[in-house]
């Protein structure tokens, strides 16, 4: 074993002082057992640096590879059900006009759906008198007999007289108005 | 490792175009530092992380008017001490840091010849697992560049115990590789 060849690795990594560097280069020239041994430890060394690269570039580019081929696919299969697929246009149901005379309840589907879709958002419910202006009042749908003596004291009506009381009730079940007859 | 493969993130576009210094440093350290972590064990968005928070650290740290006369080894050190805070079990995580998958370097080569480099890569791997944990650690900042200085301050080491060491992990990679 030669006195040097502890000191093989620090001379190859130029780690050595001035003076302990030419000793191991004469040392070097005339034993070449060291000279086998440093060639050994270079090239162990260059195949570290070479397995780390490796190492780096597999970790590194290894996650962006694995999911090419998945982003791939699907917009393959997005292509292909687009092209199998196409888009059709639903057309909706001819609607007619509306009018008073012919319709009692003129409720213009779109507007209907309107105010579905109003009706259904929590924090945008419009006011009632801007609801009802849309809406055209309905006949008289209720009618509710009422006895005098329900309504007056004793002896302030006739007996036997009654009285009808006519609700027109909104589409939206709101009672518009109240008419009181005989 | 590309650079194109890993993205520059925004604080570190802004901070390399308020320093000609920093941005010349970045672009020489920023690939061992990413080899060097990512060696160790961490994952590449990790190393990206513990690159960017050392080169932060480091335009806070010049720009307190604080002289470094080693900036390599300082960011060394600095990405090697934030690389074992960030790991919940560094030793467990770390002892195998070398096994990753790995990229062959001859791509463009011969199918024998990707054989032979797959050979010697498994007999590799296969003897740095028989190296200690400053052996690799050694050895890995070794290939990043460093002088035994530099790895001694990295390290927490004296010079002397890094030479040592270093010539130690050499001759078992020797040994076991037969090359």
């Amino acid at each position: 074993m030669c006195d040097v060849e502890a000191k093989l690795v620090a001379w190859l990594d130029r780690e050595l002082s001035s003076d302990e560097a030419a000793d191991v280069d004469r040392h070097i020239k005339g034993c070449q057992e060291c000279r086998g041994r440093l060639a050994t430890y270079k090239q162990v060394s260059e195949t570290f640096d070479v397995y780390c690269d490796a190492v780096g570039a597999g970790k590194t580019r290894h996650r962006v590879s694995r999911w090419v081929p998945v982003l791939a696919s699907v917009v393959a299969a997005a292509v292909v059900m687009f092209l199998a697929f196409p888009q059709r246009r639903v057309e909706p149901p001819p609607v007619l006009a509306p009018t008073l005379a012919s319709v009692p309840v003129p409720a213009p589907c779109a507007a209907e759906a309107a105010a579905r879709k109003t009706m259904r958002r929590r924090h945008a419910v419009p006011p009632v008198q801007e609801r009802a202006m849309k809406w055209q009042p309905t006949e008289t749908a209720v009618q509710i007999a009422i006895p005098a003596e329900a309504m007056f004291p004793p002896g302030a009506m006739p007996k036997g007289m009654n009285f009808i009381a006519e609700l027109s009730i909104a589409p939206d079940g709101s009672v518009q108005q109240v008419r009181l007859r005989q | 490792m590309s650079d194109d493969s890993v993205p520059l993130a925004l604080p570190l576009l802004r901070l390399a175009a308020g320093s000609s210094e920093v941005t010349t440093l970045y672009r020489e350290l920023r690939k061992p530092l990413l080899r060097y972590l990512v060696c160790l064990g961490l994952s590449s968005d990790e190393a990206q992380d513990v690159v960017q928070d050392a080169f932060l650290s480091l335009q806070r740290h010049l720009a307190s008017d604080r002289k470094q006369e080693n900036i390599r080894g300082w960011l060394f050190r600095v990405a090697h001490n934030q690389a074992r805070n960030r790991q919940a079990s560094y030793h467990r995580r770390f002892s195998e840091p070398l096994d990753g998958e790995m990229e062959s370097l001859a791509a463009d080569g011969t199918p024998e010849q990707r054989v032979l480099e797959k050979e010697k890569f498994r007999c590799v791997a296969a003897a740095i697992r028989l190296l200690t944990l400053s052996e690799r650690e050694c050895l890995l900042l070794r290939a990043g560049g460093l002088r035994y200085r530099e790895i001694g301050e990295v390290l927490g080491m004296a010079v002397s115990t890094v030479g040592d060491t270093m010539e130690r992990a050499i001759k078992k990679l020797a040994e076991k590789c037969n090359v």
